[in-house]
């Protein structure tokens, strides 16, 4: 089937197989490869990505889907200047990245918790990555960096 | 494979009957893993979620009503729905799935450990199941037969749950507990409904279910007899804590044993209890 | 201004390769795409034993897509890995079947899915022989042989002093049993290789991996072709801890072997529950201490007899057995010591290399027993410790005597200076509360498991940048940050214009695995070495063209500098450029060899370790005496690391390991029923979740390490045995009860409080 779709801004028509997985349709055929496959069951975040704002696991996400829908991934977070993210700011500086495999889906919760609440609690921060696994950091430089990017913004705001 | 979405129910309802070896498909987060692990192999999805009827939370002069495609978010934040209900719906999977997942989609999956059931059960819903040929309210107590299994015939639909307004009147809540904090299943869930009388705090009407416990989710109907005519105070919640267990019929399996599920069983209705008094100020459960 | 304060090493930087992971442009293995590419997925056995009658490829082969089956036959050379001897592991099966999770074929095709279902149609014939679930039943009798030389992997005794005498007159006597669970790695990439033919004759494996070097040995062999033929690329890996050695090696050689034979990419990436029940778990184990004091709570004599289920092969068995051995009688300095460690074979899942690798084991039986004998002797847990702590000049189990870097009762000290955290007002007698403790040590290097060499290279350009080679693997940890900063500080060039590369078997040196906490202690020296190499022969430049003596000269921010003159400088990049045209070497290659282990292998005394890391850990609890939750109210993780080289990174190591020893003492256990794992998913599994961590405080004891970069020792592994054993200890004192058996669940909790086990906070009626 044919789907149209906008991913990372930009307009999508693909020819899918219906139950293929969005997952497969972001890393193989758009090769947004960032879009990582941890489990393939939702158990642990890392295929995380937003579909009109709301964070899904692409990997229970039929491809037939996403017709229609606002598709963001890690790769669009970007400025178009290049420069980073807030929160890829953050989790750089606070040493919230490990080895990394989590990091994508970590960063695309936190930006729809952002989104939604920009001063979080750290309640709240827990509450929107409790669906996302990291086995090396531990967790509290994550909750960490979400808090700075949160105050970054904020002052962004304030300031522009 | 073909990937039908029918925007309206009749719509769905014709094109199931063409292809009576399609599956429907709501949020699809459980069966999807069904389909990739080669458990289930429907020749074609019918993609119920874009069917605004079914996406819908109103109220009509009797009833509160929920499409059975209102997700988990929708439902955990809404303000009109008992907290039973919403605070299942606030812990069901991660925020990935319940962006994603549906009320009708936890109800037909029917899985003892579903967190929406017990609050479904306490509520009184009723579920509208839509044919071709007819269409059919079934009680949720009637509606779950054994793991798995419900009484969803083949070519239905389950259109809405929808429960009586004075359900809006008393106060509920929800407890759960899994292997952990965040993204677990439970391994036993609790959902109450009750009112108190306004000076004594005696419990006027109580409604108690629980999940997990049983091959379907289970009132506890001899427990709400006990209780009705008292008050909460430590030496009842004691008591719940104390037989709440005797009144289940669990299982060991890989996430909980049958020991642990009995012994947390009461104190899971007591936080359940609380979860629903506290809001309003009326916990009168001493320091428990 | 001397340029000698350190500038670079000891501040916060960020991680040096952080940006590409941040953006998702890292490309880990299974990120890359090639023409062609096919998908392999093995078939396993499915049951714990038996014999394999023999494979039918054919229906396998009519499914759309196959492209091919290997079995064991196919493979060209011996069908055999494994890390270490006994090297007795077969690739794919041959005859026995020793674990459910054992690959017996592998399907290549050209999705996938196709390759999913043919090995799901592949006929493959096993006849059931009785597992051997249990270390009892294989020690048993006449019990079956699981391998040809019998059950047991590898066992080895240290001896000190006279153990079984001084506990017969120790007026003060322990003894317990303690048992541990499996625990699986659970890094967040499973395990991923792609193997490339090359037109050369040559084949690249790209791998997400630890030991980049073991993989290509161990390929080749099974190949039949010389090393040199085989290029394996680590990709960036994501999270090892330990696992990502043998299984590595196993779906490299399958997927080499595959791409041989096809004249095609083919690439291996482990689905969820082929990690957890294919790939290496933590060892199971069985502890029995006796341990003999005085009545002041001096210890006088620890027996020690360890029993770790191996599962179905050795791996890292024997190293494994080692480690545990060392390290069993804890940080103390006991006269007498008596241990024996032995691996056994069973028909589970085989264990191998975890962060920790044997110390998280013992250290919960060793520090149970000291609160065991603190509460005997009427005595504040942490006191005994204090009492019994090694300090510098003191002998170690093994006899080996450390001058200095011995910073245990440092780190005590820190603890006992940090007041309690104050127990919440709680009217309701729904909570319980303890503190635990724990006191560790944990070999830095190789130690006895081999002798320590890391090769690494620093290049300077003509643009005055470095360029930073060894074999030893970024997995996470952020050593490639410390290494850059190493290098940066040596060279006295900002920390932005190093770049350690990826490894890549044709380019760097083997540095042997990137295991033992040795990165930074080991790796770091050859890069520092390496550096001051090449910042002899700049200088030498520099000199000529400060027209002075290069002692009168220092490097900082990229300049060289004059001494007497700070303002006379010249830019580095300009040295640089003029040494390589004239001929002044820019590059080298330096080695670090750790002072080798020298001891009597059948007593283990001598020198082990070239040092050891010292931590003491604090943990505060409450416990939901309703259902057994438990929130950690606060946790203190004090070591002493010699010397900081990263605090970011070091933060890390700590917060990241307590979480892995926190899982493992709380929550995570492989369920398995007649050999066959149940849980292997992140569902039922349960790794901790954000919302499951807890607030370790990283507390720092700096006693320099004469063997490390600027006194440094490795902190990976330490956390982990520390937070485990400290838990255990907490919700010991809680309940009142102790707890000899890791994970303490939420049930086991709820378990002893109802069953009247707990004295504090029991169900009277229950």
């Amino acid at each position: 089937m044919k789907i149209s779709f906008r991913c990372n801004g930009k307009p999508m028509q693909l020819e899918i197989s219906p139950e293929t997985r969005a997952l497969d349709v972001l890393r193989d055929t758009l090769g947004l490869t960032g879009v990582k496959e941890g489990c393939g069951k939702g158990e642990c975040g890392a295929c995380t990505v937003l579909v009109d704002g709301l964070p899904v696991s692409s990997c229970l996400l039929p491809a037939a889907k996403l017709e229609g829908t606002e598709v963001l991934t890690i790769e669009g977070l970007r400025k178009p200047d290049g420069s980073l993210h807030p929160l890829q700011q953050a989790f750089l500086d606070e040493g919230a990245v490990q080895c990394g495999f989590c990091t994508p889906g970590m960063i695309m919760s936190a930006k729809a918790l952002l989104d939604e609440t920009p001063r979080p609690q750290v309640e709240d921060i827990e509450e929107a990555l409790s669906g996302n696994i990291c086995r090396c950091t531990g967790y509290g430089k994550i909750v960490q960096a979400v808090m700075r990017a949160a105050e970054k913004s904020e002052e962004g705001r304030h300031d522009g | 494979m073909y990937y039908c979405i029918p925007r309206t129910v009749n719509e769905a309802l014709q094109t199931v009957a063409e292809h009576p070896a399609g599956a429907f498909i709501a949020g699809g987060t459980d069966l999807m893993i069904l389909i990739s692990e080669g458990l289930k192999k429907p020749d074609g999805l019918i993609d119920l979620s874009r069917i605004e009827d079914l996406r819908a939370i109103r109220k009509d002069e009797k009833f509160l009503i929920l499409g059975s495609a209102v997700t988990m978010r929708q439902l955990a934040r809404h303000e009109d729905i008992p907290l039973c209900l919403r605070m299942g719906a606030s812990q069901v999977g991660s925020p990935q799935i319940r962006s994603v997942a549906t009320l009708g989609g936890n109800i037909c999956n029917a899985s003892p450990c579903g967190d929406t059931l017990p609050g479904l059960l306490v509520l009184d819903a009723e579920f509208l199941l839509k044919s071709l040929k007819e269409e059919r309210r079934v009680k949720a107590k009637d509606f779950f037969l054994s793991p798995k299994k419900t009484a969803l015939r083949t070519g239905e639909i389950l259109v809405e749950v929808r429960f009586p307004l004075i359900k809006l009147t008393g106060s509920s809540g929800f407890a759960k507990i899994g292997q952990r904090r965040g993204q677990v299943i439970s391994q036993v869930n609790a959902a109450v409904w009750c009112t108190l009388e306004k000076e004594s705090g005696v419990l006027s009407d109580l409604r108690i279910a629980a999940g997990s416990v049983a091959p379907v989710p289970l009132e506890l109907t001899a427990l709400e007899e006990k209780l009705l005519g008292k008050v909460l105070d430590d030496e009842t919640i004691e008591g719940v804590r104390q037989v709440a267990g005797e009144l289940i019929a669990p299982i060991t399996d890989v996430r909980a044993t049958e020991e642990y599920r009995r012994a947390v069983m009461g104190s899971l209705i007591v936080d359940a209890l609380r979860s629903a008094l506290e809001a309003s100020g009326r916990w009168k459960g001493g320091n428990k | 201004m001397t340029g000698k304060e350190l500038r670079i090493v000891g501040r916060r930087v960020r991680k040096v390769d952080g940006i590409e992971l941040v953006t998702g442009q890292a490309k880990f293995t299974a990120d890359m795409k090639l023409p062609g590419m096919l998908y392999g997925f093995a078939r396993r056995a499915g049951q714990p034993a038996g014999k394999l009658e023999g494979v039918k490829k054919d229906e396998a082969l009519k499914i759309p897509g196959v492209v091919d089956v290997l079995t064991a036959e196919d493979l060209p050379g011996p069908n055999l890995i494994g890390v270490l001897p006994p090297f007795d592991q077969p690739v794919l099966a041959t005859g026995d079947i020793r674990y459910a999770g054992e690959s017996v074929a592998f399907v290549v095709a050209e999705t996938r899915e196709a390759a999913k279902r043919g090995a799901a149609a592949l006929d493959v014939r096993i006849t059931e022989v009785p597992p051997i679930l249990t270390v009892d039943e294989a020690l048993g009798d006449g019990a079956r042989k699981i391998h040809e030389n019998g059950n047991i992997t590898f066992s080895r005794k240290l001896i000190k002093g006279d153990a079984d005498k001084a506990l017969a007159e120790a007026p003060v006597v322990v003894e317990n049993t303690y048992e541990t669970s499996f625990q699986d790695h659970a890094y967040l990439e499973p395990e991923t290789d792609l193997a490339v033919p090359g037109g050369d004759g040559r084949i690249t494996v790209y791998a997400s991996c630890q030991s980049p070097f073991h993989l290509r040995g161990l390929i080749a062999a099974n190949l039949s072709v010389p090393a040199g033929r085989v290029k394996v690329v680590q990709s960036n890996t994501g999270g090892s801890f330990g696992g990502k050695d043998d299984v590595a090696v196993e779906i490299g050689i399958l997927a080499a072997a595959a791409a041989l034979r096809t004249g095609r990419p083919v690439l291996v990436a482990h689905e969820r529950g082929e990690s957890m029940v294919g790939s290496n778990l933590r060892h199971a184990s069985r502890i029995t201490i006796t341990t003999g004091a005085t009545k002041e709570g001096k210890i006088v004599a620890r027996k020690i007899k360890i029993i770790l289920d191996g599962g179905a092969y050795a791996s890292e068995s024997p190293f494994v057995v080692m480690k545990a051995l060392i390290h069993a009688a804890g940080p103390y300095l006991i006269p007498h010591v008596f241990v024996e460690s032995t691996a056994v074979y069973t028909n589970k899942t085989y264990a191998g290399a975890f962060r920790g690798f044997g110390v998280p084991q013992v250290t919960f039986a060793s520090e149970s027993q000291m609160d065991e004998l603190a509460a005997k002797l009427g005595m504040n847990p942490l006191t005994l410790r204090k009492i019994n702590a090694l300090r510098p000049g003191d002998a170690t189990a093994t006899g080996q005597v450390f001058k200095q870097s011995v910073g245990l009762l440092q780190a005590i000290e820190i603890l006992e200076k940090e007041r309690l955290p104050e127990k919440p007002e709680d009217p309701s007698d729904r909570y319980l509360y303890g503190t635990g403790h724990s006191c560790m040590l944990q070999g830095i290097s190789n130690g006895a498991e081999g002798v320590d060499v890391v090769g690494a290279t620093v290049q300077v350009s003509q643009d005055g940048s470095a360029l930073v080679g060894l074999g030893l693997t970024e997995l996470g940890q952020g050593s490639r940050t410390v290494y850059a900063q190493i290098a940066a500080e040596e060279l006295g060039i900002p920390l932005e214009t190093v770049t350690v590369r990826q490894v890549d078997t044709d380019s760097v040196h083997d540095s042997g695995p990137t295991v033992a906490s040795r990165s930074t202690t080991v790796g770091g020296m050859a890069v520092l070495k390496a550096a001051r190499e090449v910042k002899e022969s700049l200088l030498d430049m520099a000199a000529l063209m400060l027209q002075t003596d290069k002692k009168e000269i220092y490097f900082q921010d990229g300049f060289a500098i004059l001494s007497k003159n700070p303002d006379a400088r010249i830019p580095l990049r300009e040295v640089a450029t003029a040494a390589y045209w004239t001929g002044h070497p820019l590059m080298h290659l330096a080695f670090s060899k750790a002072p080798e282990a020298k001891y009597d292998h059948d007593t283990h005394q001598g020198s082990i370790y070239i040092a050891y890391n010292f931590g003491a850990h604090r943990m505060s609890i409450r416990i939901d005496r309703w259902t057994g939750e438990v929130r950690v109210l606060e946790h203190l993780a004090a070591h002493d690391v010699g010397k900081v080289i990263n605090p970011v990174g070091l933060e890390g190591q700590v917060e990241g390991g307590s979480l892995i020893g926190y899982g493992y003492a709380h929550m995570e256990k492989i369920e398995e029923s007649r050999g066959i794992i149940r849980n292997a998913n992140f569902a039922d599994y349960a790794v901790p979740s954000i919302k499951d961590r807890i607030p370790t405080r990283t507390l720092v004891v700096e006693e320099a390490n004469p063997t490390g970069p600027y006194g440094a020792k490795g902190v990976g592994e330490p956390p982990v045995a520390a937070t485990a054993a400290c838990f255990a200890n907490a919700v010991s004192d809680a309940l009142g009860v102790r707890f000899t058996r890791l994970p303490v669940t939420r049930q086991d909790i709820l378990r002893a409080l109802q069953s009247g086990a707990a004295t504090h906070g029991g169900d009277k009626n229950g």
